[in-house]
């Protein structure tokens, strides 16, 4: 199975909208275009601008095994094309989430994917067992770099060993696809790439964000209640990209792009980098409709250019691009 | 009568009218019918940049009455003078209206608004909806100098009793606004509603527990989405007053046994805390002073 199995004469094009729906492993999605996790809530915050059955799938905010405060404030500090937080995870804990919020995804008109975080291989495990068997959730992204929890949480994405036992104990208790959100903070992602697809990745999530601080020269402290954040945003769109395009040289398994995407063009060159779908964080910020416009636009590149599916098109600028199987 | 829907959307709105009162503040007017009506005091709206390429900003809807609606801004970086300089005609979209108002029923009969800087855009519709129902206003307004004081005679012609803090002691006080406040005797109000920076709002609830009088608060806070969905904005909230929020903590759950081949990096994650921490642009921007911990 695979995204690229469309063989319609580019011809057809010219009569049709192209195809721009996209495979990630067994889940199959309308449109290539996933909203971040943590960045779109659970989709209802954002239901009364967007018609949610317009996107590819929402990536639901991260759930850890127990209740997570979160981090004190402030969380939020805007930088040059950046956004910088360290919200910590906050979230309700695994029990609580099933019982209270699980149920009210059954009506998301676009897929849903429940993000996993934790601080072992063992919660990583229990919590994606317990998430995946909910017929609410129709894959499951391993969060391997949250970059806002002391060392702890990053720790997977970027020790190779940790990043292969937490894919492989997942693997192991769910059949559903199976997303894994590499870090952009390591030396060699192709690496942490190939070694989640050798442990079970259905599809890689490139690039969580960018580790940064801003310090408030007046006060003499860093401006997060957290000192260190991650920084998403425009700013790091060029890092991303280059890790799409690594990783697209690394692996055979889908890939989706992220980071400082708002626009079509954007989303284009991850598409072209080797990315098979895009993925859409802060760029919700700027205005909850650009999933919206970078589906139009890309529908628009393909119509131009007379390709009658996205998968023609994906890792076509990068000629060392393994392909997608 | 029919029933009014409130729920937020994006808005294309046209610059109708632009001004600046006082050096460095813009107060934009936007014909924006459905805003107009639907906007309750306190409510706010994120104004997506026109240019694109930064996060939607958060504003205080100042005015709102008939088609029009106005938003005050202070000008201080990109975001904000691009929308300063939006010409008469331009549009400009919002989403909105955002967050919930005030309870102004809840405050009584003799309300004090008390307004910190910019803080002053969000407490003109509640002055007017206040004085609709006469209730005696008194207005507290705390800026740098005073040529930051915005539209003050705004409140004089609502009836309002007017005292100005200045931090150059150039209009009244020489000093905090919540000075003002302190000095009063306790129940001095039935009421309280504010709006500033933190640190003023802080010292507004303290002076109002001390003189027990009820406060509630519009935070301003930084926001990137504005709409209940990033968990950047929080605030810590007493855990018992609201619902059931994610983040809500109480005792940890038991852990489960734990596999002797489980690897655990770092200490197990775990608080307990007797808050939990809320998003000021969903459960707020106004809370009541007295269930805020910070």
């Amino acid at each position: 199975m695979g995204a690229r199995t469309s063989l319609v004469n580019s011809k057809s094009a010219t009569l049709s909208q192209p195809d721009v729906s996209v495979n990630l492993g067994a889940l199959r999605l309308s449109a290539p275009t996933l909203m971040g996790s943590g960045c779109y809530g659970s989709g209802e915050e954002y239901a009364p601008f967007v018609d949610l059955g317009a996107l590819g799938a929402i990536v639901l905010k991260s759930v850890t095994r127990h209740p997570r405060l979160g981090n004190a404030p402030p969380r939020l500090v805007s930088t040059p094309s950046g956004l910088l937080n360290a919200i910590g995870l906050q979230n309700p804990g695994i029990d609580a989430y099933l019982e209270n919020d699980v149920a009210k995804f059954a009506d998301r008109p676009c897929a849903v994917i429940g993000s996993v975080a934790g601080f072992s291989v063992d919660d990583y495990s229990y919590v994606t067992e317990r998430l995946a068997a909910r017929d609410e959730i129709d894959a499951i992204e391993l969060n391997i770099s949250c970059p806002n929890v002391g060392t702890e949480g990053e720790t997977f994405a970027c020790d190779p060993a940790l990043a292969e036992a937490a894919t492989r104990a997942a693997r192991r208790v769910t059949g559903k696809p199976l997303i894994v959100k590499l870090s952009p903070n390591v030396t060699d992602i192709a690496g942490i790439a190939r070694i989640a697809e050798a442990a079970g990745a259905d599809a890689l999530a490139v690039i969580n964000t960018v580790r940064g601080m801003s310090i408030d020269v007046d006060r003499r402290t860093p401006r997060l209640g957290n000192a260190s954040g991650g920084l998403s945003g425009p700013a790091i769109r060029p890092i991303a990209v280059l890790a799409v395009w690594e990783v697209a040289q690394a692996v055979k398994i889908p890939i989706v792009g992220q980071g400082g995407i708002e626009t079509a063009r954007d989303a284009l060159e991850f598409i072209l980098a080797g990315a098979s779908a895009v993925c859409i964080g802060t760029g919700n910020f700027t205005d909850p409709r650009a999933p919206l416009n970078v589906v139009a636009g890309i529908r628009d590149y393909l119509t131009d250019r007379g390709h009658a599916a996205l998968s023609e098109i994906v890792g076509k600028a990068n000629p060392q691009f393994l392909g997608v199987r | 009568m029919r029933t009014l829907d409130r729920s937020p959307a994006v808005h294309r709105t046209v610059v109708s009218d632009r001004r600046e009162p006082v050096p460095g503040i813009a107060v934009l007017g936007l014909i924006a019918p459905r805003l107009a009506e639907m906007t309750l005091p306190g409510q706010f709206a994120m104004a997506i940049p026109p240019g694109g390429g930064q996060a939607a900003t958060a504003l205080g809807i100042y005015e709102a009455e008939g088609t029009r609606i106005s938003l005050m801004l202070v000008i201080v970086g990109p975001r904000t003078h691009e929308l300063a300089a939006l010409p008469t005609g331009a549009t400009l979209d919002l989403i909105g209206p955002l967050g919930n108002g005030f309870e102004l029923d809840s405050l009584g009969e003799n309300v004090a608004l008390i307004a910190g800087g910019v803080g002053i855009a969000s407490l003109l519709l509640p002055a007017q909806s206040l004085a609709s129902r006469g209730k005696r206003l008194t207005l507290l307004y705390g800026a740098r100098t005073a040529d930051a004081l915005v539209d003050v005679n705004r409140f004089s012609e609502l009836g309002a009793k007017v005292a100005c803090a200045t931090d150059d002691g150039t209009r009244g006080h020489s000093g905090f606004v919540t000075d003002l406040l302190r000095a009063l005797p306790k129940h001095a109000f039935s009421g309280i509603a504010a709006c500033g920076p933190s640190p003023m709002l802080r010292a507004v609830g303290r002076a109002a527990a001390y003189l027990e009088i009820p406060a509630q608060l519009a935070l301003e806070e930084t926001f990137a989405c504005g709409v209940g969905a990033c968990w950047g904005c929080v605030v810590p909230h007493a855990a018992s007053s609201v619902g059931a929020p994610i983040g809500l903590i109480g005792a940890p759950p038991q852990a489960a046994p734990r596999p002797p081949h489980a690897k655990r990096v770092g200490p197990p994650t775990r608080e307990i805390a007797d808050f939990s921490y809320v998003r000021v642009c969903k459960e707020g921007p106004v809370f009541w002073a007295h269930e805020l911990r910070w």
